[in-house]
């Protein structure tokens, strides 16, 4: 089972690694740390912040872009050019197929996750500022949260054309963002609303959890230039997203378990 | 019982087209089985069902109502496909993948260790006629090429069932040649051969059985010469001589069909129940010298166009619901 799984995960880093497009944000995201380093340049104090909210930023957007992009895509095409009907007709159950496709997907990720991270490191190095502690808990925070969406993404093309499962990745993305804010914004329309709002924010993935600098937590601003979380905070969010990237999985293998191959 | 390979009852499909509530019937109750170690062709004419049935046997898509069993298992079985090879019908693999690649994620996929899935890589590349193109990924393939990686795809776990859709399109003569000669070597190797296609001289040359599916159901079933031996349909005589004599000579039997008048010969099929000693005795007498006598057995293809353009019983196949 497991070497079933890591050979769908392994062909499928392979089959990522030539999409052009990665390289092409890959370029843009080393960009943005540039031009953090400029606009840090013409701050007037403290540079390294902007340097750390804009390659935080860039690494959780383009990141969650990728994973979106690639969730969609990556799966949908095995069934389009039907490349699976030589696989799934192997002995390899359908959730197999499902979960080495994402792993190969998050493998690819990571990696982009990691090159991100280095550069942002770079350029904080290169500014004199330290990489923080809060920096490293950050990067991690926006790992998982990419890692999500790519879930999040996989659920949707299990049973959607890549066009609708875009668009619903996306929305769940931006709507799991803001929760809290849409919380608050709700909290002074009627209960019903509100209670309303409550459930249906329930089934959307809590993904800014893995975004919480510069928001208040518990009544206490958080910020990855001051008092950022715990570790301890990292470590539950974390399990947090494995548990919706393990849910999520597990209806995409449902989902796709009942699907006609033609 | 444990001597059959392939064993399909009532198995029906119909797909249906969400949003356009359109429904297709694409099989309609179809009913088989294959004896082990047989080569079994499948033949039918386009959009008769042949990729449908092996699609929902490989576990591609799930019958609407029916079973099958294969090697015993009822499908969908992950234990049966590791006993399974398939080549799907106009295969497409990962194309930036090498052959040798394809053949080594196939082995994986059916679990075999490091140096098995090197030594059959490399004895089947060879076997299907690619080593010379082991550098090239399946992309640069032409479609002759592809089929022989999709042939080679479905033998890396050695198996007991070889299910293949149309394996000898897009090959040309000589190619089809190795492909039945690949197909009956893997039948003497103990091995069971089920396999679609509409060539027909394929399936008189090589199966041991036939069945004949047409519009979702099957229409004939047996060995091929069974199948069409049964009736001699007429005889084919080819008389030397001049043109002359052509009229008194097809005056009679009632029923000569086929005149045709090549240069110096003259060609008809006489009826089955002339009496051909008695016309070339005729002929003689006009001065013809006999070229050739044949007499002429109803062929798979005669057998195939009669089956499968008969009004097809019950419903038509796609109705609108
Ligand atoms: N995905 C689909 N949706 C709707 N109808 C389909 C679908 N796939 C096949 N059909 C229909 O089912 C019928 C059987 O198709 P199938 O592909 O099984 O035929 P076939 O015997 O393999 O033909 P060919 O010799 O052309 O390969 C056809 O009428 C076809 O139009
Ligand atoms: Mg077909």
């Amino acid at each position: 089972m497991i070497g079933r799984i890591w050979a769908i995960a392994l062909n499928t880093f392979r089959e990522a690694a030539r999409i052009r497009v990665l390289y092409g944000i890959l370029v843009l995201v080393v960009g943005a740390n540039l031009l953090a380093l400029v606009l840090g340049e013409m701050a007037v104090h403290d540079e390294s912040r902007v340097a750390r909210d804009i390659g935080l930023a860039g690494i959780s957007l383009f990141g969650s872009l990728t994973a979106i992009f690639l969730g969609v895509f990556l799966l949908y095409t095995e069934v389009q050019r039907r490349t699976i009907h030589a696989i799934v007709s192997k002995p390899i159950e359908r959730w197999e197929f499902v979960v080495g496709k994402y792993l190969g997907m998050a493998l690819v990720l990571s990696v982009l996750v990691v090159v991100f991270g280095l550069a942002m490191g770079g350029m904080l190095l290169w500014q004199g500022g330290g990489v923080t502690a809060a920096v490293g808990k950050a990067l991690i925070l926006s790992w998982f949260e990419v890692l999500v969406v790519a879930a999040l993404a996989i659920f949707f093309s299990s049973f959607s054309t890549p066009f609708l499962s875009g668009i619903f990745a996306l929305a769940l993305w931006v709507i799991g963002r803001v929760t809290p804010d849409i919380e608050r914004a709700t909290q002074a329309a009627s209960p019903a609303i509100s209670a309303v709002t409550k459930v249906v924010l329930r089934i959307v993935p809590d993904l800014h959890l893995f975004s919480v600098s510069g928001r208040s937590l518990d009544g206490n601003a958080v910020s990855v230039h001051g008092d950022f979380v715990p570790w301890s905070y990292v470590g539950l969010a974390s399990l947090h997203g494995i548990g919706w990237i393990v849910w999520l999985l597990a209806f995409a293998a449902v989902l796709f378990h009942r699907r006609d191959f033609v | 019982m444990a001597d059959l390979a392939i064993e399909v009852a009532e198995l029906k499909k119909t797909y249906r087209t969400p949003f356009r509530r359109k429904k297709v019937e694409a099989l309609r109750g179809v009913s088989f089985s294959v004896a082990k170690n047989q080569i079994f062709g499948f033949v039918g004419p386009n959009g008769a069902g042949k990729t449908t049935t092996i699609r929902t046997l490989m576990g591609l898509i799930r019958p609407t109502s029916g079973t099958a069993k294969l090697l015993g298992h009822a499908i969908p079985s992950r234990l049966a496909r590791t006993r399974i090879g398939f080549l799907p019908e106009a295969p497409y693999f990962y194309d930036y993948l090498t052959v040798g690649e394809l053949l080594d994620l196939a082995g994986r996929l059916f679990g075999l260790d490091a140096t098995t899935r090197k030594q059959r890589a490399d004895r089947l590349i060879e076997r299907v006629g690619l080593d010379r193109a082991r550098a090239q990924s399946l992309k640069k393939f032409s479609k002759g090429m592809l089929q022989r990686a999709g042939l080679a795809q479905a033998l890396m776990n050695d198996p007991d069932l070889v299910v293949l859709d149309e394996p000898m399109s897009g090959l040309d003569p000589s190619g089809r040649k190795e492909v039945r000669d690949l197909i009956l070597e893997l039948r003497d190797q103990g091995k069971t051969v089920f396999f679609s296609t509409h060539i027909l001289s394929d399936v008189e040359a090589i199966t041991d059985r036939v069945a004949i599916v047409a519009r979702g159901v099957l229409v004939g079933e047996g060995t091929p010469a069974e199948l069409v031996n049964r009736h001699i349909l007429g005889i084919d005589v080819v008389v030397r001589v001049p043109r002359e004599a052509d009229a008194e000579l097809t005056a009679a039997p009632a029923g000569i069909t086929r005149i045709r008048r090549l240069g110096d010969e003259l060609g008809c099929t006489l009826p089955a129940d002339t009496d051909v000693e008695a016309w070339l005795a005729r002929a003689h007498d006009q001065g013809a010298k006999v070229v050739q006598v044949v007499p002429r057995h109803e062929t798979l293809e005669d057998l195939f166009l009669r089956r499968t353009s008969d009004p097809a019983p019950g419903e038509p196949p796609a109705v609108a619901s």
